[in-house]
């Protein structure tokens, strides 16, 4: 009788957050269409408290999900509020950013993100960010809303086809990884036991965080998508490494292009704020519902979310 | 320092998450006052809220036309200001991470870790450089 309510609770926690995720950014639309009966549209704090429930369930689908909060937020805020994309976007990196922040001393402590081979991705990865912060916040409207739309039906496209490998074995590790000191050791939670690794490959990896780095700045996506299976599938790093890893990179990836946004004026604090705070306590709910409910099926739901609001900014892109 | 966490973390990189957890936390704590102070008009701010709402589907230079906001490093006169409040917490996020960065230079110097000395220094100096405005095309 426990399991059968248990199994209850489950499938209502399951169809209420997706019900949810679903019905809110309908309602954002619908707000910002209909005006109300004075003629004016919505008072902006009935949108800060929409902002703040609409991050607040991304974060806890986030979580569920495996992916980084950046990657949901741009393209749906951009498409379902009222907001320039400008300022989506400056909002989208603080909201990465301060998840990366809030995240990353536990996962130092406990060895998962290693300092060494985040500080060597992430110094080429942050010149480029800044790239592309300046390339991004240049371009018309319609330009980023199409390219954004392009890179965000790809991403969707690369979480479904992706398969991550949990302990790459490298035999011989590459000569820059050594000069670089690139290696450790985790505790594993599921193998009850420590895991060495160390990594191959590193300048094609240091090529590709140019590309990530640009990108992330460009779009003001955490870029954790992009990170993550260039550490695992590529430089053979565990995924749990890559993952505890990429959002260390992010937090000085999203420095370095947040202050190009900053400089140009594309951080609203009244947009940004709710935004990171509906995302932070999303994201702690989310990590103690993990392991209540089906995970395959949410993340199926956000790639399908993600190739709907990725299409959403391509047909805005191209004025239809 | 627990015995487990130094197997799976060198010196350097335990400080590092230790300094991070303290800037991390102060930054949460700074970005709800700022924003309370804002919102609630506490203290008067250089747009209210209202206006902001009334002008936030603008490109952000033509926002920055329509109505004062803070921006960049412009904001550092009017510290009585919720908004600018706000968006000074905002800053301290930005800057935690290059704040961190400089907390480790010691100690990879100490440990004579001539690589990780030189590389940590230049990841400052970008992240400066942007903060300052020099390679972020601020003013």
């Amino acid at each position: 009788m426990g399991e059968a309510f248990s199994i209850h609770c489950r499938r209502f926690l399951m169809f209420f957050l997706l019900a949810s995720l679903m019905l809110l950014p309908a309602a954002a639309f619908a707000a910002a269409s209909v005006p109300v009966h004075d003629g004016t549209q919505l008072a902006w704090w009935v949108w800060m408290i929409l902002l703040f429930g609409f991050t607040f369930l991304l974060g806890i689908i986030a979580v569920v999900a495996g992916v980084g909060g950046g990657v949901l937020f741009v393209p749906i805020v951009s498409s379902f509020f009222p907001f320039h994309i400008d300022f989506v976007r400056g909002a989208g990196l603080l909201v990465a950013l301060s998840g990366a922040l809030s995240a990353g001393s536990p996962l130092l402590r406990k060895g998962l993100a290693n300092l060494k081979l985040a500080l060597s991705m992430a110094l080429i990865g942050s010149a480029s960010s800044i790239a592309g912060a300046m390339v991004g916040l240049a371009m018309p409207e319609k330009t980023i809303q199409l390219l954004l739309g392009l890179t965000i039906m790809f991403i969707s496209f690369v979480m479904y086809r992706s398969k991550n490998s949990a302990y790459p074995v490298i035999d011989k590790p590459d000569a820059l990884s050594k000069t670089l000191q690139i290696y450790g050791v985790y505790f594993d939670e599921h193998l009850k036991k420590d895991i060495n690794w160390q990594i191959h490959l590193t300048p094609v990896g240091l090529a590709l965080f140019i590309l990530i780095g640009f990108m992330a700045g460009m779009f003001g996506l955490g870029a954790g998508f992009a990170n993550v299976p260039v550490f695992n599938l590529i430089l053979g790093v565990p995924l749990r490494v890559a993952v505890a890893t990429s959002v260390f990179v992010l937090s000085i990836n999203d420095t370095a292009a947040a202050w190009v946004y900053l400089h140009k004026g594309a951080v609203l604090p009244l947009i940004a704020v709710p935004s990171i705070a509906g995302m932070m306590i999303g994201t702690k709910i989310g990590a103690k519902l993990l392991t209540r409910i089906h995970t395959n099926m949410v993340r199926r739901i956000v790639i399908a979310l993600l190739a709907v609001a990725g299409l959403r900014a391509l047909l805005k892109g191209l004025g239809i | 320092m627990s015995m487990k966490e130094a197997v799976h973390a060198d010196r350097v990189q335990l400080a590092y998450a230790s300094v991070l957890s303290v800037a991390a936390t102060l930054g949460m704590v700074l970005i709800a006052v700022g924003y309370l102070l804002y919102v609630f008009d506490i203290l008067p701010s250089l747009a209210s809220a209202a206006d902001i709402a009334a002008h936030w589907h603008l490109k952000a230079s033509e926002l920055h036309k329509a109505v004062q906001v803070p921006s960049g490093w412009n904001w550092i006169g009017e510290l009585g200001r919720g908004d600018v409040l706000s968006y000074a917490s905002i800053i301290y996020l930005s800057g935690a991470t290059i704040f961190c960065l400089a907390f480790i230079v010691p100690a990879f110097i100490r440990e004579k870790n001539f690589i990780y000395t030189v590389l940590t220094i230049l990841q400052v100096c970008i992240l400066v450089f942007a903060a300052a405005g020099i390679v972020s095309g601020g003013h």
